[in-house]
């Protein structure tokens, strides 16, 4: 009996090791070409911990931030926990994770997101899912992370008990194993890190030519429930004695309407929080729209992102208090390793036109 | 024994390469050629429908005064927008190809099949669309197959006329 019972368990553990095995072969690894953002989430947990500043969103703040500039010019310790098309209700639970392993200064959030209301307003269910999976598979499992899955599905995916496919991703990406490249073996047990503290850089050029023009809204007011997750975010802060700072990136378009922002600056003023669009401090910033973004204006290459970092450092800390560590030995040779390894990926992508 | 091994090794063989209904990732897109089967829009002679393919469109229409493109955040090809002046008209990608997403009027210099323009009233809106399409607030909105006309209005005149695909 207990040789059977032991053959049964072996064999229970084999076929886990297989599915374990399988999963990591089968999950796309986000480690070349286009969709490296989708690495971003999961890099966190290496540099948790000992940051005074904590930048929560989307592409607007993992294109747009250096932190490595913010500690080189005034000596602030900084993380991104940015992801492609991160929504309000993912950032909350971003949030609320962090807090499990450091109470920084200051969370900055870019508001953006704010414009999407429910997961059905994000786009057709094939795009919201892939984009969902970029911020979700990258999370340690945690009650947050449960409670961010379920914020993501509309009612039709909680239907379909699509929940499991997060639970075990195999059941999800099982029908990739006819697209498999180098790199799915490459990275199998093992990944590169492709971000800077969060921040991916761009050394590409691609000046602003036209203005950019959107159809104007039926409504501009924000929906319920993307007042209902900032709420929880002010919340939050305050129960955790942190600064929430609210931004709205330099970020041409999206077009961030000017009912948009009276809505925020209305917000951050009844809740006493610091709101700043830094749309309005171009010209402060630097920001030339002819050299320092990759994509028209969209988002910020490493030229404008350095700007942006540079401007937005000195208001952390003139505004909000967050300290300069550069005295700090040890941080300071931690950071010191971090910015090695930053000029060196510049100057390697400068070099291969990236 | 041995045979419960095997079953169990099978089943997770099975979990793994099982077929189902999945939804896209990035690097899988889908190549369906859509249905036009919704509103047109016809400028100087070249007709324009919704999920028509953009390049006999675009060479037709002649050269834009403005184009701007925008990448989503992680996504293969790009959404783009081609400005003539009165009106800008937008294109989605399926995998190489590009197709018509939608117009919208930006002056009071073109009409639609309708001859609702910029500055039309709300009594010339309700004739042509009818009163059950009013919003109670600010637009009319009306759809057709896949596509969605809305008509946008200010102290009761038409501030702006859009149309676009139903993505949902």
């Amino acid at each position: 009996m207990k040789k059977k019972i032991a053959l049964l368990l072996s064999a229970l553990v084999l076929a886990g090791v297989i599915l374990f095995c399988l999963q990591a072969l089968l999950v796309p690894k986000y480690m070349v070409g286009k969709h490296k953002e989708g690495a971003l989430i999961s890099e966190y947990y290496d540099n948790a911990g000992n940051n005074d500043v904590i930048f929560i969103g989307d592409c607007e703040v993992y294109e747009n931030f250096s932190p490595i500039t913010m500690w080189e010019k005034y000596g602030i310790t900084s993380y991104i926990r940015g992801s492609a098309q991160q929504l309000i209700w993912q950032s909350y639970y971003l949030m609320e994770e962090t807090f499990q392993y450091e109470t920084p200064k200051v969370m900055v959030f870019n508001v953006l997101s704010m414009k999407y209301d429910t997961p059905k307003a994000t786009g057709d269910q094939s795009q919201r899912e892939a984009y969902n999976r970029m911020t979700l598979d990258g999370m340690r499992w945690s009650k947050s992370k449960w409670d961010s899955i379920y914020a993501s599905m509309t009612e039709e995916e909680k239907e379909k008990e699509a929940m499991y496919s997060y639970l075990l991703p195999l059941l999800r990406y099982h029908d990739r194993w006819s697209q498999l490249t180098a790199e799915d073996f490459k990275y199998w047990f093992k990944r590169d890190t492709v971000s800077d503290n969060g921040y991916l850089m761009q050394t590409g050029v691609k000046p602003l030519e036209d203005e950019h023009v959107e159809r104007p809204l039926v409504n501009y007011d924000f929906g319920e429930n993307s007042w209902y997750y900032l709420d929880k975010m002010t919340e939050l802060c305050k129960s955790k004695g942190v600064q929430l700072v609210l931004i709205k990136a330099p970020a041409l378009s999206p077009v961030w309407w000017p009912q948009w922002d009276a809505q925020i600056e209305e917000y951050a003023a009844e809740n006493d929080l610091l709101y700043i669009n830094m749309l309005e401090y171009q010209e402060e910033i630097g920001i030339d729209w002819s050299t320092d973004t990759y994509d028209t204006g969209l988002h910020l290459n490493v030229y404008g992102a350095e700007k942006a970092a540079d401007w937005f450092g000195k208001v952390l800390q003139e505004q909000c208090g967050v300290p300069d560590r550069r005295e700090d030995t040890q941080i300071s040779a931690l950071w010191a390793e971090k910015a090695e390894v930053y000029h060196n990926r510049k100057k390697e992508m400068e070099q291969n036109k990236e | 024994m041995k045979k419960i091994i095997a079953m169990l090794l099978a089943m997770a063989m099975l979990l793994c390469f099982a077929a189902c209904e999945t939804p896209n990732i990035p690097d899988t897109p889908d190549n369906t050629e859509p249905v036009q089967d919704s509103f047109t829009f016809t400028y100087k002679g070249t007709k324009i429908a919704l999920h028509a393919p953009a390049a006999d469109v675009v060479a037709a229409l002649g050269e834009p005064k403005t184009y701007s493109e925008s990448t989503s955040c992680a996504f293969e090809g790009l959404d783009k927008s081609y400005g003539y002046g009165s009106f800008y008209l937008e294109t989605y990608p399926i995998g190489d190809k590009d197709y018509v997403y939608g117009w919208y009027f930006v002056d009071d210099m073109v009409e639609n099949d309708e001859g609702i323009c910029i500055g039309s009233s709300k009594a010339d809106v309700e004739a042509a669309y009818g009163a059950e399409n009013y919003n109670g607030t600010n637009a009319f909105e009306v759809t057709k197959g896949s596509g969605k006309l809305t008509i946008i209005l200010e102290n009761d005149v038409v501030s702006s006329v859009q149309y676009v695909i139903i993505t949902e």
